[in-house]
């Protein structure tokens, strides 16, 4: 029974491969398979802020820990209140502003969805994230 | 009770392809929520991303068409314990996790609803093992 169970499991994996690898042909010019954001996408604290006022930052952490603190002059924009707050947000951009999206961290998710939707849903070009987040917002202004 | 454990076949392999095919239809996404459990190098979790579905999509089907059975239960059983194993793992490491399994659906669960369905589907599957094997052992060789 065991070897039985190991030779059908051993079929199905191989089986599985066949599309997997006709779907990441597919996508292989659509998927970034170095890095979950492509380096293209990325900016540092340093690089973000020699853009001075160009610069316009978003604060894609929840409400509660973008109360408590933040990099002056951001907006808040998460994925909980989206609407009301990109309805806020959107009025302060003008062309030659560059948005740099933030999360609290480099293991967050919710800056490089911000920033896709951003990119997406309000057809934003220059759209950045934030590399290493809030944290190494805090740690280059120690 | 033979018509009911087929019963459990069909909602248990039903639940694995639906699973299948959201996350076959976005693997961006899906990688990005495997990236989340920073267990592994992005270039690994893309690679999963494409091919994990498709697995869970073949498993579910072995078990709806009891072909190839006793493999798609073996490989889902064992990856819903590792599932479970890295959630369990990522919340004690304090992060944020989105597991993703059922594409939007499941994004807003909070960590009791995963586990209560991660559970509940483990507990199906290992029910699925022991009616399989007092099936296979009441027929006369």
């Amino acid at each position: 029974m065991k070897s039985r169970a190991v030779r059908e499991g051993l079929i199905l994996i191989a089986l599985a491969f066949l599309p997997a690898i006709g779907e990441g042909i597919y996508f292989r010019d659509k998927v970034s398979w170095q890095s979950p954001i492509p380096t293209s996408e990325l900016v540092t604290v340093d690089q973000a802020r020699s853009w001075g006022n160009s610069a316009i930052w978003v604060d894609a952490r929840p409400d509660g820990e973008f109360s408590r603190n933040h990099v002056p002059g951001a907006f808040s924009l998460n994925e909980d209140h989206w609407n009301e707050l990109l309805a806020q947000f959107l009025p302060n951009l003008s062309p030659d502003k560059i948005v740099v999206v933030y999360c609290s961290a480099e293991s967050c998710n919710a800056a490089r969805e911000v920033a896709k939707r951003l990119r997406d849903e309000a057809q934003l070009k220059d759209v950045f994230v934030l590399q290493g987040g809030w944290e190494e917002w805090v740690r280059k202004n120690r | 009770m033979k018509a009911f454990w087929r019963i459990v076949d069909l909602i248990v392999g039903g639940i694995f392809v639906y699973a299948g095919v959201i996350k076959a239809l976005d693997p961006v996404r899906f990688g990005l929520d495997i990236d989340n459990y920073k267990t592994l190098p992005w270039f690994v979790s893309v690679r999963f991303a494409f091919y994990l579905p498709w697995l869970e999509i073949f498993c579910g089907l072995a078990l709806i068409f009891r072909c190839l059975y006793r493999g798609g239960l073996s490989i889902l059983t064992a990856s819903i314990a590792l599932f479970i194993g890295a959630t369990v793992a990522a919340r004690l490491r304090g992060l944020d996790i989105t597991c993703g399994c059922f594409g939007h659906a499941s994004e807003h669960w909070s960590f009791p609803q995963h586990m209560a369905v991660d559970l509940s589907i483990f507990i199906a599957l290992v029910a699925l093992w022991f009616a399989n094997s007092r099936q296979r052992a009441a027929v006369p060789q």
